[in-house]
């Protein structure tokens, strides 16, 4: 799992430093169509997804108790912030279509719904592990002698996050 | 040899290999036209000549996956091949299909050709590397629907290994993505969609994990190291394989008239391409590093550790070197293409089916290795073959740059013509090269003839 | 130890309004540049080091990651400043 952690790292690392090198050399047109952007939905999309590391971490610690139960609560937790996560950036994108905007109209949106789409797909993979992870635990097939699936589900959503906090500043906040 | 019907692998291997020096000697032929225009000419133009080259070589290379998975996945599966006779069966079918649309390519006029074959039916013909007539397109589709109705049988009654389930994963995606061949739209842009989701999705997509299975098979077999550590490793590069390569397609849409954000996602999903190669070196080496055993057939890792090199070269880096939309801008469609299609062909698929070869070869014919004097004439034909390919490809490459600088560079760019002249002499060269390349092939032919003390079978 | 996730979880967000708070207010873009930059490398830290666990664990792949995340932020911050200047 920590190889396809680095190998995800290595391809969003390459799509940041795209971004940022492809805006030098169109800085007003980056800076003009990133005001365009719902700067609120991305602030509360980062709150959520860190808020759902935290819930992981949270899991991951009961479980290595033995609480079989509350690590499925608070993987439940996890995953209720990741679909709000989801939810949202579906209404930015629909937003952002409504308004006749697509990855070709210029090479900013090309970045924001490029990347964002990627990532999003991203955070759908990594519902889907929780999910299977969660529903493990449901039916108590991890211990506190045996959790080592929930520890790899819980990195790589941690990955997903960490793409995010990045992402989030560079294509938002930064100008 | 654990199991009889593994056997019927033998006349596929057979067939691949005489296609493999049919291939050669046309390449020769057109390589040549390639600086004496006129040559042969008019018995096989060089759109003949070319064609006849590429076709052969993936027709051989088929035949060599095919009688590949009839040898590994019976052994993997622990179990006979569900059907040997309906395996036999389509090799005769496959075989006469494959020599047909040969000489037809050879004997009849490619219009009349589609005439006759049914092309204003449904229109599939003309296109690059999927010239076949219908008839042979759907004869492809019966074999290896066939083949894949045996193995999946296989495989269902039998033991699940990693290999024989990428194996198996491997040529159904070769089935399913030749089916966008049959579908072949006016539009422009459309069509080379379609082309490319076959001619991309097998090569830099479902080959490769049949790549990877024969030789995490062959690496199993000859360096005894635990199979729980070789699957890994198949995992995981098999993976880089899918999520680099499917959306690295996109490095063939920069200028057939897909979006342009295209520039962006194929240079950076396609500059990540090179990395499973690299691990298949790295996993090729280390295994053999850690062997346990010494296998009495030392042309067999030979053959395995130069694919993983050679691919590497061949697919992972000389393609990198064009694969970024700015450098594939002045690059594309020039001699740097054919370097890398070169290297990338002989590297990652032919020494592939070779390393199987070679390795089933003796087990088949009742012997673990060949004699010591077969395999040193084995291993000649290997390097002989090898820095053969090596230079065509160095110089297609400094012919490709040349070209490129003349035509497309320079102040007063030249005419294609003329700055074919220019770079002629490098051509020469590559003829020269590919002598020797059928030299080894005629050696690698040879070795199966010596005869003399060969290793006791004990498998 | 969950008390320190807590106060971690509590930083992040504390982080994240920092960072829209400086772009909010009406600062020069050069202003913002570092204090964001750093705010998301302290960020990426914490999520690495503590909630990937990843403090302590066999050399190289802490390093790896965290080499990653400092190599990915130094050279946007190179190239937001480039294009400033």
């Amino acid at each position: 799992m920590w190889f396809f952690i680095l190998a995800e790292l290595l391809v969003f690392g390459v799509f940041f430093l795209a971004y940022a090198f492809a805006r030098t050399r169109n800085v007003e047109l980056f800076n003009a169509s990133q005001l365009e952007l719902d700067q609120l939905s991305g602030a509360i999309n980062t709150v959520l997804l860190i808020s759902s590391s935290y819930f992981v971490v949270r899991a991951v610690d009961q479980i290595r108790h033995g609480r079989s139960r509350s690590c499925t609560y608070w993987l439940l937790a996890a995953m209720t912030c990741g679909g709000a996560f989801l939810v949202l950036k579906l209404a930015e994108f629909g937003a952002k279509i409504e308004a006749g905007i697509t990855m070709s109209t210029n090479t900013f949106f090309m970045f924001y719904l490029g990347l964002g789409f990627f990532h999003f797909m991203h955070v759908v993979l990594g519902m889907v592990i929780l999910g299977a992870v969660t529903l493990k635990a449901w039916k108590g097939g991890y211990s506190a002698a045996s959790y080592s699936g929930v520890e790899t589900g819980a990195a790589y959503w941690h990955m997903v996050d960490l793409v995010w906090i990045i992402l989030f500043p560079l294509i938002y906040v930064l100008h | 040899m654990k199991y009889k019907s593994q056997a019927v692998a033998k006349p596929y291997f057979i067939a691949a290999i005489g296609l493999f020096l049919g291939q050669i000697v046309f390449g020769l032929i057109m390589g040549l036209q390639y600086v004496v225009g006129d040559f042969l000419f008019p018995a096989i133009p060089f759109n003949v000549a070319r064609m006849v080259h590429t076709n052969l070589l993936i027709v051989w290379l088929l035949f060599g996956f095919m009688g590949a998975a009839y040898y590994l996945i019976p052994e993997e599966s622990e179990r006979e091949l569900h059907s040997p006779k309906l395996a036999l069966a389509m090799f005769w079918i496959f075989l006469v299909a494959g020599a047909a649309t040969i000489l037809s390519y050879l004997l009849v006029p490619y219009a009349s050709l589609a005439k006759w074959t049914g092309n204003d039916l449904l229109a599939t013909m003309g296109r690059e590397f999927l010239e076949q007539p219908l008839p042979t397109k759907i004869g492809i589709v019966v074999v290896a629907l066939a083949m894949l109705y045996n193995l999946s049988m296989t495989v269902l009654r039998g033991r699940k290994t990693a290999i024989n389930l990428v194996m198996l994963v491997g040529l159904w995606g070769l089935a399913i993505f030749f089916l966008f061949s049959f579908y072949n739209p006016g539009n422009l842009v459309k069509d080379k969609y379609y082309w490319w989701w076959v001619v991309h999705l097998w090569v830099e997509g479902v080959w490769e994990l049949i790549m990877g299975a024969m030789l995490a098979f062959v690496l199993i077999k000859v360096t005894g190291v635990d199979r729980e550590v070789i699957e890994k490793w198949l995992y995981v590069i098999i993976a880089m394989a899918l999520i680099s390569g499917l959306i690295g397609t996109g490095h063939h849409y920069y200028w057939i008239g897909a979006p342009e954000y295209w520039q962006w996602w194929g240079s950076v999903f396609s500059a990540l391409e090179p990395i499973p190669f690299f691990m298949m070196t790295v996993f090729a080496f280390n295994m053999v590093n850690r062997r346990r055993r010494e296998h009495p057939n030392k042309a067999a890792v030979l053959w395995a550790l130069g694919t993983g090199v050679m691919a590497f070269l061949g697919a992972g880096v000389w393609g990198f070197l064009h694969t970024l939309a700015p450098v594939n801008f002045y690059t594309h469609g020039s001699q740097i293409t054919a370097a890398h299609g070169h290297m990338a062909f002989y590297g990652a698929y032919v020494m592939v089916v070779l390393t199987m070869i070679s390795y089933t070869m003796p087990l088949m014919r009742g012997r673990a290795a060949n004699g010591r004097v077969a395999q040193m004439v084995e291993m000649w034909s290997f390097w002989l073959m090898t820095v053969a390919m090596v230079f065509i490809t160095l110089f297609l490459t400094a012919a490709g740059i040349l070209q490129i600088w003349l035509q497309r560079v320079a102040a007063e760019p030249m005419s294609f013509m003329a700055a074919q002249e220019q770079v002629s002499l490098f051509y020469w060269m590559r003829e020269v090269s590919g002598l020797i390349f059928l030299i080894g092939v005629l050696l690698y032919i040879g070795s199966f003839f010596i005869k003399g003390k060969s290793e006791a079978a004990t498998t | 130890m969950m008390k320190a996730a807590t106060f971690q979880w509590l930083v992040l967000l504390a982080m994240t309004a920092v960072a829209v708070g400086l772009s909010q207010a009406t600062l020069s873009d050069n202003a913002i540049l570092a204090p964001v930059l750093l705010t998301t490398l302290i960020k990426g830290r914490i999520v690495i080091d503590r909630f990937m666990a990843l403090q302590g664990a066999i050399a190289p792949w802490r390093w790896i990651v965290l080499g990653w995340l400092v190599l990915v932020l130094g050279l946007i911050g190179y190239a937001f400043h480039m294009a400033q200047t």
